[in-house]
């Protein structure tokens, strides 16, 4: 596998490579006199503003001139682009460069992950950040401590679109208090649906049927059916009844990575009403930690017994990528977020176009569901201090020609991911309430044409009910959709719809009953210094004991550390925050 | 070395700046390296005793003395982190001491040639490979459903992860590497064989003397010196665990007995911009290396009145 990584890694280097040699050359010919000007053009183009052709609306200006932003790009090692294209040169930098005359260089790619925020760490580190990139909430602080960068305060509030707007004020001021240090916003925060934190089991449809079982309801159901699974073993001899996280995703989320784990177990624990990873505020006020609770050592008591019955994937946190071994059609049951059936095992349709993946909530006993949801905003667009005002609009343009453009990209052969240093924004109701307006769609009282032209937040939508009846000819009104009446015929719209209708269908249809948030999402002092130890313990600690390396003794072990090598100054900080 | 070469031929040009220049060129290459990779990254030190800030740089950062040093080893990781260091490190430098000799004495006595340069070739073949390729194959050999616990359920043995096991990690880790090395490390003992006089042997089989005999009186010590010689320069590395060995090989669970300092520092300093505590980790490592580089100097002179430098 790392093989095969190594190879692709290499290709993409020499394409990369005869990439910039073929720059180079048009480079000479046409644009060279304009790379030469951008300096002078970035002082000047204050004061051109009225050569701009849109409008004046200064959120959707084109620059008269070609303004070149330099980003590092995260690239995700499973979606590919077609031969001849790049990050640098696809659908998305060229219609940027078209219509706004922003230029997209990429200075560096990482693969997402680890891979990535070594790049960001060490960017961080000697002090050479391009102009954007996409980072996590501690590097942004961390740069945003050191004054490394712009600070967008108010250029935001100048340049921001109408659709960006409502998407900032749907949180309440959350999100732009969340990209914040000391009162000064230093990110373009990428606004996550609710639904992102919310975990849910999805689970083989096809092979339920095959043995006569029922979809489950509660973490009883999913023990029994991991059993058969296990038994009959309908992948062959390595079935996984379960898949765990990989070398690169945890078990749960915690406060600070708040968008909900891929293959991990959250879903587990809320349905024995645990949260760990994230600080909780009871009725009178005491703060605990999530993980420091009985019912949390219950849960890692019961993943241990599923992991010894052989229900939990063995190679379990050593895997390189478990979702390569769901697409590889071995895997009966994981855990993940709303869009994991649809964009995130895109693959494993390829493989396999009858496996019906279905998602379902994880009730407790008492049939109740617990989510435990994240923080209004997971990602964060950060600009670096040094560069000019015209580059810094560039990039809040780019962010508000995504939210209002996204639609009109055809995404199945260009995957979004593409789109440089993309922040996500979406209202945080927006899976459902398209999940909604679609099933009027689909049965018929409601038109496609209500929805043209309407301009709103909810960017995707008027797309959305354009291709929802021929993405699922076999609707039919009651009946739980499977995969086949769906038509893979455009993947791209097959994945969305996958994602939002079956993907998203216990949220959008199922009670909640309790929604828990961490009461803090930011670092308090001694976390800055402490937390990345603290969590390195806590992994660890969790993962041993689900695969059997430690008892349970272990966790009690660890609260005890955990209390003495920090943890009771930071609840004591947290608790002071609130 | 290379005046002494020049010294030694009979018809050498006269030195003069020009004939030199090319020599000089070459040391000047390895001095720049030297300069900008070894000397200019030391003054990063200072990292460890401030809370450093990228902005204000080097100079600007505020002052705080000792203090990640105190909390690092407050921390209860840091104390099995060198524990794991010193043995793994340890470990790899005595057995690839041992193993290339004993292979080298053996290959010695091999009188085909053939056979003998066959052999050689092969086994120095592993050392080519890099680690992030090496990784993968023996993770694979010694997984779920590698090659090793398919032969183990031969004899009805229960399979493992071996690579994910705490107790089998760290000797994994070192065999490996003394697999992959001992065929190189044997080239050096096999030049320093064919050292040694055969005229040396040939007395000694006079005298009546085995071949068992004349390994311990003749072999062994003709090439005590190159032994030493291999020990110091290990030594100095006692605490280069490997790093790109173990990063590509563990994970969370073996931690415990398989995270050494320097993929602890990657994690703390890389991934957790944690970069003060982590220079400050990569300080006393280097520390210690210093000290025992002087101790083994001190050592190799007093005891086998060897010097080299």
């Amino acid at each position: 596998m790392k093989a095969k990584k190594c190879m692709a890694l290499l290709l993409a280097a020499s394409l990369t490579a005869s990439l910039f040699s073929a720059c180079g050359k048009t480079d000479n010919g046409s644009t060279s006199a304009n790379s030469g000007s951008d300096s002078t053009s970035a002082e000047s183009a204050g004061s051109d503003k009225e050569n701009t052709n849109d409008g004046g609306d200064p959120a959707f200006q084109k620059f008269p001139e070609v303004v070149e932003v330099h980003i590092g790009q995260g690239v995700s090692t499973t979606d590919s682009l077609p031969e001849g294209l790049s990050v640098e040169n696809n659908q998305y930098t060229d219609y940027l460069l078209e219509n706004f005359n922003i230029k997209v260089v990429v200075d560096w790619t990482a693969a997402s992950g680890n891979d990535y925020n070594q790049k960001v760490a060490l960017c961080i580190a000697s002090n050479t950040l391009p102009d954007a990139m996409t980072v996590s909430r501690e590097y942004m602080i961390k740069a945003a401590n050191a004054g490394q960068l712009y600070d967008i305060t108010d250029l935001f509030q100048e340049m921001q679109s109408d659709q960006v707007k409502e998407v900032m004020d749907s949180t309440g001021g959350q999100a732009i208090e969340e990209s914040s240090v000391n009162g000064r916003q230093y990110a373009i925060p990428a606004v996550e649906v609710e639904t992102a934190g919310v975990q849910v089991i999805n689970i083989r449809q096809d092979w339920l049927e095959e043995y006569g079982l029922e979809a489950p309801k509660t973490l009883e159901d999913v023990e029994n059916i991991a059993k058969v699974f296990a038994e009959k073993k309908p992948a062959g001899e390595d079935t996984v009844p379960i898949a765990g996280p990989d070398k690169s995703t945890n078990s749960y989320t915690n406060f600070l990575q708040t968008g909900t784990t891929t293959c991990g177990f959250d879903a587990v624990f809320s349905a024995n009403d645990a949260y760990p990873g994230i600080f909780l505020k009871d009725e009178d006020g005491t703060i605990t930690y999530g993980t420091n609770s009985d019912e949390t050592r219950k849960t890692l008591e019961l993943l241990a017994d599923w992991y010894d019955k052989g229900y939990i994937d063995p190679e379990m946190g050593t895997r390189d990528s478990s979702i390569e071994l769901i697409n590889s059609g071995k895997v009966g049951m994981f855990f993940g977020a709303w869009w994991m059936i649809g964009y995130g095992i895109g693959d494993a349709y390829r493989n396999e176009p009858d496996a019906n993946w279905q998602s379902y909530p994880i009730l407790t006993d008492d049939s109740k569901w617990n989510v435990k949801l994240g923080s209004a905003t997971t990602g964060y667009c950060v600009i670096n201090k040094n560069v000019s005002e015209d580059v810094a609009k560039a990039i809040i343009i780019m962010a508000n020609v995504l939210l209002r453009d996204e639609s009109k990209f055809d995404v199945s052969e260009q995957p979004l991911s593409y789109w440089p240093v993309r922040t996500l924004m979406a209202p945080a109701d927006e899976c459902e309430y398209t999940y909604h307006e679609l099933i009027k769609v689909l049965d018929g009282t409601a038109s496609v044409e209500d929805y043209q032209g309407v301009s709103t937040a909810y960017k995707l939508l008027s797309n959305d009910v354009e291709v929802v009846k021929d993405t699922i000819p076999g609707y039919e009104t009651g009946k739980q959709l499977s995969i086949s009446d769906f038509s893979t015929e455009n993947f791209g719209n097959f994945q969305r719809m996958y994602s939002l209708m079956i993907g998203d269908r216990p949220y959008a249809t199922t009670p909640v009953e309790k929604e828990v948030r961490s009461c803090i999402f930011n670092q308090t002092e001694t976390m800055e210094k402490k937390w990345a130890n603290l969590w390195s313990m806590e992994n660890e600690m969790v993962m041993k004991i689900i695969t059997g390396k430690s008892d349970i003794s272990a966790y009690d072990e660890f609260v005890e550390n955990w209390m003495n090598e920090g943890g009771s100054d930071i609840l004591e900080e947290v608790a002071q925050a609130q | 070395m290379k005046t002494a070469v020049m010294k030694t031929r009979p018809f050498a040009k006269k030195r003069t700046s020009r004939t030199f220049f090319h020599y000089n060129l070459m040391v000047g290459i390895g001095l720049l390296w030297l300069i900008f990779f070894n000397i200019v990254p030391m003054f990063g030190i200072i990292i460890a005793f401030e809370d450093y800030n990228p902005i204000q740089g080097l100079w600007g950062s505020e002052f705080v003395g000792l203090e990640h040093f105190e909390y690092l080893f407050s921390m209860s990781d840091s104390r099995r982190v060198i524990v794991n260091t010193l043995v793994i490190a340890v470990s790899k430098l005595i057995l690839n001491i041992i193993v290339p000799l004993a292979f080298a004495l053996l290959l010695n006595e091999v009188r085909q040639l053939r056979f003998k340069k066959f052999v050689q070739t092969i086994v120095y073949l592993p050392h080519f490979l890099s680690w992030v390729i090496l990784a993968s194959v023996l993770l694979e050999i010694f997984g779920y459903r590698g090659v090793f616990n398919a032969l183990l359920s031969v004899f009805g043995v229960e399979g493992k992860i071996w690579f994910s096991e705490e107790s089998c990690f760290r000797q994994l880790v070192i065999f490996s590497d003394v697999w992959k090395e001992f065929g190189f490390n044997a080239v050096i003992y096999l030049a320093a064989l064919t050292g040694i006089s055969p005229d040396l042997y040939e007395a000694a089989a006079i005298d009546g003397c085995g071949r068992l005999k004349a390994v311990w009186h003749i072999t062994l010590p003709g090439i005590a010196s190159t032994i030493v010689v291999m020990a110091i320069l290990g030594l100095g590395n006692v605490l280069n665990a490997g790093f790109d060995q173990i990063f590509n090989l563990y994970s969370p669970l073996v931690y415990s007995t398989g995270d050494i300092l320097d993929t602890w520092v990657y994690r703390m300093g890389l991934l957790n911009v944690q970069f003060s505590l982590a220079t400050a980790a990569g300080l006393f490592k280097s520390a210690i290396s210093f000290l025992l580089i002087v101790i083994s100097y001190v050592v190799a002179y007093k005891a086998a009145d060897y010097r080299i430098f």
